[in-house]
């Protein structure tokens, strides 16, 4: 920066009042609105506190004098490089940056406001206005204008009565006929499947995904092998602007993981999306409300700290996973222990454009080496992820737009029973579908449909206790899965209970392997082997619950806490002995008789206040994984389709509009030239 | 060599040791496997680790100076009477207070910034297709004949109506070979461009570490 000037002394100047603007079109004979009111001027600036030894940045006042430079100027007058070292048109904008910076040039304009500064007279009087007059070339410069004509703004010669570069056109003028046609035909072809479903148009999504290696239904069957003790990063990397899009899709993502009993542990590089991830939570909470239930932070879901950074957060998250993962978004330590990204089953990513997409695939992916990344995009992402997908084993995907999220609902319901959207005609519903509950209050046979329900969930169950977790949807091949905690299975008489036992389980006479409590002290049952995982409930001397497996060294057993839930107690804590399944089952219905009902989570809270972290405990009753399931897919699902109608009919419309537009203009266009030839 | 060659060196040096850190770093198998050679991985990846949490936590403490910023600007426009610098301080204020009070509450933003948002993007369409519909005006010639065919090809091909069948095939061509390779030059182009970037600022041609 020059020596002889300093920008940072500059303030403001009084503002002259401007120029009622002219009125043209129907305006004209509509009333002037009142201005918006103006607050009262203070006398002076308000005077900041000031810190000792800290550079005095501004004076409070400097009357501006003729002749001043302006920020132009100050960019000709830069000698950090050598004129011989710029290029031709470093050389250029410094030629024009002086020229524009002459006397009469608006000197000693204020800074405060940025275009009192850049828009001076004399640069809105080049060709191209100020940008142009700065930065640009000359065919950049009518690429400008070709842009700014197309879009309908003004041109320069136009915008010459005041600052504004691209002034409104009237709105009711002759010139403003061809938006208004368009615009309303847009509206029209939006509008209309919201208010009848006579203007349906189109087919519906498939009820499934096509079969591809890595495709959607890849995706699908990835997050439907999901285990209950399995972890899922879900990343949420879109904001408000997209959230009309990627919100279902986050939802069914968010839903289909805890249905299948794992936890979802969030986390994104955008504050917006953190709490509009914690807003997704509140939806997905007042379908479980039905139930008396409630899905709990810590427990059942997890919404990490906010990644600042953008890229470089990513990259961070990747490094230090297990810092990243221990505290969340409230500043709050979660407990979790995860020291890399590998202790993740999956990594799904909702991402609003391809550069989401790309930092995750360039600072993430490459460091993966048995997770998968799975793509949830919107439609304009969705060219860029394909190329992705294609390209790497590690990227699963992609799950794209409205139209497979609907395909994903449809699924999701074929096959937990969730709620079926409703069709804008009234149609009897099939005898085999399952009604939602939202909607059960409609049908003609409530009471029908709730014994189908239940009889969905039950098989939903039945299915989920499959001894391989990892079942694949039938229109799918099978997922290549991190495999789960090694479970060495113990050389006895084990019988391990199958699923199709568990509905009938008095009526066959079975030896399972039990552990009972024999330490005199309670004793935690963990989430996983090892003692820095997180405390699922406490245990008394005398209590004893079913083996499911061990691990490698046979120090931790697996045990059956309730249906869909398992934990991991210590070896030393327990004694192992044989029951038949009546028995054992008797004696666990004769000790729980008592309160409390539930399962009992003991839930760690640490919180920090003014240095000092004082641990707090309290305990929490936590819904088993069936009882989630059967709320948990519950979603209002009436709006889909008038919604993919109105994108058929719009999309019809927007390709009619400028079908007919352009044909409109190149007749004319033809015609201006035929003209000019007989000239 | 001046306070700029100083800068110029740190700035160098601790982009290289960065890329040395992040390229070696944590890949024992570079060193063929030998005794100790873990140790000395993870010993050149410690330089990128450390480096990398102090600019995140450098960009972090940057979005707290930016607020600081931000009122500041404003509460100098609010003195000379700016109505909208206002709403802004006021709107920041309540922000601030909703969230204290109702912990965990995000209805504003449910209320307020998803709409307009939501908004703003359904506008881009009127806009877009209003643009579209004008290509001709301008260039009618056969790059804006060219432009106006393929939209119009995209658009009824992602169509659910069985009529457009033949559409769809050539949509889905398009998507799938010019799309596609646009898309992968795109990513070949930035890979490029960032590599240039990154050589140029770390040699101090492109940035001033003046200081």
């Amino acid at each position: 920066m020059s020596e002889e000037f300093n920008w940072l002394d500059y303030v403001e100047q009084e503002e002259s009042a401007p120029a009622p603007a002219r009125r043209s079109g129907l305006r004209r004979f509509l009333p002037r609105l009142p201005r918006l009111p103006s607050l009262p001027r203070l006398p002076g600036r308000p005077r900041l506190p000031r810190f000792p030894g800290l550079p005095r940045l501004r004076r409070r006042r400097v009357d501006a004098a003729p002749g001043q430079p302006s920020a132009a100027d100050l960019l000709g007058a830069q000698d950090e490089r050598p004129l011989e070292a710029l290029d031709d048109r470093l050389l250029q904008l410094r030629e024009r940056s002086s020229a524009d910076s002459q006397p009469e040039a608006d000197a000693g304009q204020p800074l405060y406001d940025v275009d009192d500064v850049l828009v001076t007279p004399a640069l809105l009087q080049k060709p191209g206005g100020v940008i142009s007059a700065d930065a640009l070339a000359k065919a950049q410069e009518q690429q400008v204008e070709l842009l700014r004509d197309i879009v309908g703004g003004a041109t320069q010669d136009e915008g010459q009565g005041g600052r504004r570069l691209m002034p409104g056109r009237a709105l009711f003028s002759l010139g403003a006929l061809p938006r208004l046609i368009v615009a309303s035909v847009l509206l029209l072809g939006v509008s209309l499947p919201f208010v009848s479903s006579n203007y349906a148009e189109g087919e519906l999504p498939p009820s499934q995904f096509p079969v591809a290696a890595q495709g959607a239904a890849a995706v699908y069957s990835l997050l439907d092998s999901l285990t209950a003790n399995d972890t899922v990063l879900v990343a949420f990397e879109y904001g408000p602007m997209a959230a009309g899009e990627l919100d279902p899709l986050a939802e069914l993502a968010l839903r289909h993981i805890v249905a299948r009993g794992a936890v979802p542990l969030i986390v994104s590089s955008s504050p917006i999306a953190v709490a509009r991830a914690q807003n997704i939570i509140r939806a997905i909470n007042r379908s479980v409300a039905a139930g008396g239930l409630s899905l709990q932070h810590g427990i059942d879901y997890f919404i990490l700290r906010y990644l600042p950074g953008g890229s470089l957060g990513i990259r961070e998250l990747n490094e230090n996973f297990a810092d990243v993962v221990r505290v969340s978004a409230k500043g709050v330590l979660t407990g979790l222990a995860f020291d890399s990204l590998d202790d993740m089953a999956a990594v799904a990513l909702i991402a609003e454009s391809a550069e989401d997409l790309r930092n995750w695939a360039e600072q993430v992916v490459p460091e993966l080496e048995d997770t998968r990344l799975l793509a949830f995009t919107g439609m304009a992402a969705a060219p860029l992820a394909q190329v992705y997908a294609d390209s790497r084993d590690e990227i699963f995907g992609l799950v794209a737009g409205y139209r497979d999220a609907f395909t994903y609902a449809e699924m999701l319901q074929a096959k937990f029973g969730a709620s079926k959207p409703q069709t804008g005609q009234p149609e009897p519903e099939p005898a085999s579908s399952n009604a939602g509950h939202d909607t059960q209050a409609d049908q003609p046979d409530a009471a029908g449909a709730q014994a189908e329900r239940a009889e969905a969930t039950v098989r939903a169950l039945v299915a989920s206790l499959q001894p391989s977790p990892t079942a694949p949807s039938p229109t799918a091949p099978p997922p290549t899965l991190t495999p789960p905690p090694t479970l060495t299975p113990r050389p006895s008489n084990t019988a391990v209970p199958t699923a199709t036992e568990l509905p009938t389980a008095t009526a066959t006479v079975e030896t399972i392997l039990i552990v009972e409590v024999t330490s005199p002290q309670q004793v935690r049952i963990r989430r996983g082997p090892t003692r820095a995982d997180d405390i699922l409930r406490l245990a008394r001397a005398g209590d004893s619950f079913e083996v499911l497996g061990a691990n490698a060294d046979g120090s931790w057993y697996n045990i059956a806490l309730a249906p869909g839930l398992a934990g991991w107690i210590a070896e030393f804590l327990v004694e192992e002995r044989t029951s038949t399944r009546a028995a054992f089952e008797a004696g666990q219905a004769s000790a729980s008789a008592g309160p409390p009902a539930g399962p009992v989570i003991l839930r760690s809270v640490f919180r920090f206040s003014l240095g000092k972290t004082r641990p707090r405990y309290y305990q929490v009753n936590s819904p088993t994984t069936s009882d989630l399931r059967d709320y948990v897919l519950l979603r209002n699902r009436s709006q889909e389709i008038p919604r993919l109608e109105a994108m058929t009919l719009g999309s019809l419309a927007a390709a009619l509009a400028i079908a007919l537009g352009n044909v409109f203009y190149a007749l004319g266009a033809l015609r201006g030239r035929r003209r000019e030839g007989r000239a | 060599m001046g306070r700029a060659g100083i800068s110029a060196f740190v700035a160098f040096a601790v982009g290289l040791l960065t890329l040395l850190s992040l390229l070696l770093g944590d890949n024992p198998a570079l060193f063929g496997g030998q005794p100790g050679s873990e140790v000395l991985a993870e010993r050149l990846a410690l330089p990128g680790d450390v480096l990398l949490r102090l600019v995140v936590i450098v960009v972090a403490l940057s979005i707290v100076i930016g607020i600081a910023n931000l009122l500041y600007v404003h509460v100098g426009r609010v003195a000379r009477g700016k109505f909208y610098s206002a709403v802004l301080l006021a709107s920041f204020a309540f922000t601030i207070y909703w969230y204290v009070t109702n912990r965990g509450d995000s209805s504003l933003l449910e209320a307020a910034q998803v709409p307009i948002e939501s908004a703003l993007a359904s506008l881009l369409f009127f806009s877009l297709v209003y643009g579209g519909a004008r290509v001709m005006r301008k260039r009618a010639d056969i790059w804006g004949l060219l432009f106006v065919a393929v939209v119009i090809i995209v658009l009824l091909g992602s169509l659910p109506l069985a009529e457009l069948a033949p559409v769809k095939a050539w949509s889905d061509w398009l998507m799938a070979v010019p799309v596609s390779a646009g898309a992968r030059a795109i990513l070949l182009g930035i890979a490029l461009g960032t590599v240039v970037a990154g050589v140029r600022a770390m040699l101090g041609q492109d940035r001033s570490y003046r200081g």
